[in-house]
């Protein structure tokens, strides 16, 4: 497995650089400018010109190329042209444990809720009980995130005062203490959580129903129930098991989700997380900052397919790396 | 069977049980320290004034910062030579020193103290090009070393230098040296004792061009000396501002919010009044208000007409306030045909807009009062030309808005040789009255109004469609003169200079999307420079109005005033044009206690 895994990492290499080499490219081909901000009337010509300059916007394209192959190969990603000029990865670091604080908690009680309610409507199969949790996951799933969020503040934040509009954190919050300024940030994420999971869960269980009712007609569960098992065991050793294996792609796929953010609960909840970073990097056209995040989100969806490649050996010892 | 099912259920309501549980625990500890769901504990609440941004500050170093945010805050935390004051009653730009004005406002209109700027008074030399402003000395940058002229001297020439590159490079444009390319700064600019400051220029400048282009926010000296040119755009220092303001920076937490607090020694012109100013940024629409409906935040700006009424129904703590009128939507037409300009560099007519007879029938086709009905209502003023009402002195009230008159608008297009064809389509030798209306994504007032112009043109036979493009895109494809029709907007500056949007070298006159061209308007624009007194330029601006009312090289379509949401716990605020934080150091909260519930 280790031969496969090094196997897989190095054909990796290539993969991500030509997509930032792609990226590079479509980008500058991209209409729009990044000095564009500074051509208005009462800012002389000459302002976008130097910025241009400053930034290496005048040199040809192959040139461009070349200067920053070589400050990539160095490890050098540059500093981004929108953001006070702050190196690239300083950004992104700043915005990265939030959106990973975010998406830990989403992919949790996306994976238990989900796998939970999916199991329940497998095993009750046509009861009540699993139409209307099938009714109601798939009301979830089909509603928009960015309109559930919004819901969700107006009934909640403004109805109901219960839980915050938006931000990370209330205003003076250093002075609660520690555990003080803990409890405050999680009590902002409940909202923003819970909107991200509602919807993810509702796709998982249904996934999750499906494989399971496959499962449960195999044969070998037939053989597991009649040698005695106890329904527990049945369903969560044995079926469990195997329904589980098209859930570990979703999970393998949800990697790079972690990393890169989810822009309408970023913007509706005002986090400065990563999907708002790259979502404005491409709207100031912030060459630097567009490469950065294509480098990390290209090579954790590299990574991420890996991993569920992985982990279905472990899941199903039949498959072999 | 059931029984192992029931086991299973029953395992995990234990488990959503739990989680509960901790949803509830969670609740009630945060429950113990706010007080309830306003959004700031009450303590923090009496001493905080919040102001909710779109979006971050870039710089908070006035040579770089050049967003709006990054001006409103670096106006409180840096000192300035002069205060300037827009008085409502003649709509002009007064400047004041400690000891002098630039010129007597009417009574009653006079709000601003001077107390907030550095110069003490000033003198213009008799050939206008030498201003000497004289310092007080009783001025201290927050770290106690004093604010000397070398501050303005030395930051000037970082606002000259094309390394710093500084949007605000324009405003040295006429220093000593500038007519040959580079400001010659030892020339330029003399200090000849820490409160004496020289100004310099190359040619005669009016004095109140003169005042606003060297009154520019200075840096400590002392505190950047050291950091190379290259250097400035990322030096730490623009994460630590050094002021002299009314309030300086406690916090940044990008993309957060910006903390600042009152400076208890500050003399320019005194500790701001309330102890913590917080401005938060949050970038949907819909949050901003559901947060200052809620009290979470005091301050929102531009909030959307329609928006009002449930606002204040919701929460009758808030109130609006307007302020204007600065800013105008417009439809504007390629008068010359673009493409042969790209081509050949040949200036010919549009075929479709090319002749001024055709662009007034087509403002005459647009019932311009339905659109501000529908969506600006009482916030909107109808647009004769770019000179805004609200610039009273130079503003053309005579002149009669085109109306809304299809049966005119017919008949002008008539004239010039465009009658309906079989469709219903106007046609001339063979050519349809057919083009696209492109207008920027993401604003919903032109997307809006876009529509309505769709059917007004339709209902006299042109063919419109229309075409949203992402603001980039769209805002280079205008730049480049490619579009036929478009809908855009301009803010303008409360100084008159429409040369750039106007002029007829297309060179030259980078805003001049349309390609207009009238040599009287080049002229009348540069004789009105030419006045040492702005009030003495009144008949070039009446007469360019006139022209351009005449030759609608666009359709000017609405004045928009701003609209902003305030918190009624804020007094003593005053709106000016000059903008929304213009007197902020001056505002006040009312305690908790004093607000009904």
């Amino acid at each position: 497995m280790l031969r496969y895994i090094v196997k897989r990492l190095l054909i990796a290499i290539p993969l991500i650089f030509g997509v930032l080499t792609l990226t590079f490219f479509i980008i500058r081909l991209a209409p729009g400018d990044p000095a564009a901000f500074f051509i208005q009337p009462g800012i002389s010509p000459n302002v976008a010109e130097q910025i241009r300059e400053q930034y290496g916007l005048n040199d040809s394209l192959p040139v461009q190329y070349f200067k920053w192959l070589g400050n990539v190969l160095q490890g050098d990603f540059g500093r981004s042209f929108s953001r006070a000029q702050q190196p690239v990865f300083e950004v992104i670091a700043s915005a990265l444990p939030i959106t990973m604080t975010i998406a830990f908690l989403t992919l949790i009680a996306n994976f238990t809720f989900g796998i939970l309610i999916g199991i329940i409507s497998a095993v009750r199969q046509n009861t009540f009980l699993d139409r209307f949790l099938t009714i109601t996951a798939l009301f979830f799933y089909s509603m928009p995130e960015f309109w559930f969020a919004l819901m969700m503040i107006i009934l909640f934040a403004l109805k109901l005062p219960l839980f915050p509009t938006s931000g990370l954190n209330e205003i003076g919050a250093e002075g609660f203490g520690m555990a003080g300024f803990v409890l405050d940030r999680l009590w902002h994420l409940v909202l923003p959580v819970t909107v991200l999971s509602i919807n993810g869960a509702a796709g998982i269980a249904r996934y999750v129903r499906g494989s399971m009712l496959e499962v449960i007609r195999q044969d070998y569960i037939r053989t597991a129930r009649a040698k005695g098992l106890s329904e527990n065991v049945v369903i969560f050793r044995h079926a469990l098991r195997n329904a589980l294996l098209p859930v570990i792609t979703i999970m393998g796929s949800s990697l790079p989700f972690i990393f890169s953010g989810a822009l309408f609960i970023e913007v509706i909840f005002a986090f400065p997380g990563m999907g708002r970073v790259t979502v404005e990097a491409i709207f100031s056209r912030d060459y630097p900052l567009i490469i950065a995040n294509t480098f990390i989100s290209g090579s954790l969806i590299v990574l991420g397919n890996l991993f569920a490649d992985v982990l279905y050996a472990v899941a199903d010892p039949r498959i072999k790396l | 069977m059931m029984d192992s099912l029931s086991k299973c259920i029953s395992a995990s309501s234990r488990f959503f049980g739990s989680i509960f549980l901790v949803l509830m625990l969670l609740f009630l500890s945060s429950c113990g320290q706010r007080s309830g769901g306003n959004g700031k504990s009450s303590a923090a609440m009496d001493s905080t004034l919040v102001i909710a941004m779109l979006g971050d500050a870039d710089y908070l170093n006035p040579v770089l910062g050049s967003t709006v945010t990054s001006g409103n805050i670096i106006g409180l935390i840096y000192p300035s030579l002069l205060q300037s004051e827009f008085d409502t009653s003649t709509g002009l730009l007064n400047y004041l020193a400690l000891e002098k004005k630039l010129r007597e406002t009417a009574q009653g209109q006079a709000k601003k103290a001077p107390q907030g700027a550095i110069a003490k008074t000033w003198t213009m030399s008799a050939d206008h090009k030498t201003l000497t402003y004289i310092l007080r000395n009783d001025a201290f940058w927050h770290d106690g070393k004093p604010v000397v002229s070398g501050d303005f001297k030395f930051t000037y020439k970082l606002y000259g230098d094309p390394v710093i590159a500084s949007a605000r490079q324009q405003y040295l444009a006429e220093l000593v040296g500038a007519d040959k390319g580079q400001v010659d700064f030892d020339k330029a600019i003399e200090t000849p004792n820490d409160t004496t400051l020289i100004f310099h220029f190359f040619k005669p400048v009016p004095e109140h061009l003169a005042l606003f282009h060297t009154s520019l926010t200075p840096l400590p000296a002392h505190q950047w000396k050291n950091v190379k040119p290259e250097e400035v755009r990322h030096s730490e220092l623009n994460q630590q501002p050094l002021g002299a303001g009314p309030y300086h920076l406690k916090t940044w937490q990008q993309q957060q919010q910006i903390e600042l607090a009152s400076s208890p020694k500050s003399t320019l012109p005194k500790p701001g009044t309330i102890p913590l100013i917080t401005f938060k940024v949050v970038p949907d629409y819909t949050v901003r208000l559901t947060q200052l409906q809620t009290g979470a935040v005091d301050v929102v700006e531009n909030i959307k007409p329609e928006d009002f009424k449930g606002l204040q129904q919701a929460n009758p703590q808030i109130e609006v306030k307007t302020v204007g009128l600065r800013a105008y939507d417009y439809v504007g037409w390629s008068n010359i045909d673009q493409r042969e300009y790209h081509k050949s560099g040949r200036v010919t007519p549009h075929p479709l807009f090319g002749s001024a007879r055709v662009r007034l029938a087509l403002t005459h086709a647009i019932d311009r009062e339905s659109i501000i009905d529908g969506y600006l209502k009482q916030y909107g003023v109808l647009c004769n030309t770019d000179i805004s009402p609200s610039l009273k002195w130079a503003y053309h009230n005579r002149l009669a808005p085109h109306a809304f008159d299809q049966a005119q608008a017919k008949a002008l297009l008539a004239a010039e040789g465009w009658l309906p064809g079989a469709d219903g389509i106007l046609q001339k030798q063979g050519k349809k009255f057919s083009f696209t209306l492109y207008t920027n994504a993401g604003n919903e007032r032109r997307t809006d109004a876009s529509v309505v112009i769709q059917q007004y043109l339709r209902a006299i036979g042109i063919d419109c469609k229309l075409d949203v493009q992402e603001s980039n895109v769209f805002f280079e494809n205008l730049r480049e003169r490619k579009l036929d029709a478009w809908m855009a907007g301009w803010a303008i500056g409360l100084e008159i200079d429409p040369l750039d949007v106007w002029g007829s070298d297309l060179k030259k006159s980078r805003f001049n999307f349309t390609g207009y061209q009238n040599p009287r308007i080049d002229q009348l624009c540069e004789l009105a420079k030419q006045k040492m007194e702005v009030t003495g330029a009144k008949p070039y601006w009446l007469e360019y109005q006139e022209i351009l009312h005449r030759d609608q090289p666009v359709t000017f379509l609405y004045w928009m005033q701003e609209t902003q949401g305030f918190s009624k716990r804020i007094e003593g605020e005053e709106l000016n044009i000059s903008g929304t934080f213009y007197n902020i150091d001056d505002w006040r909260l009312r305690p908790s206690a004093h607000i009904a519930p």
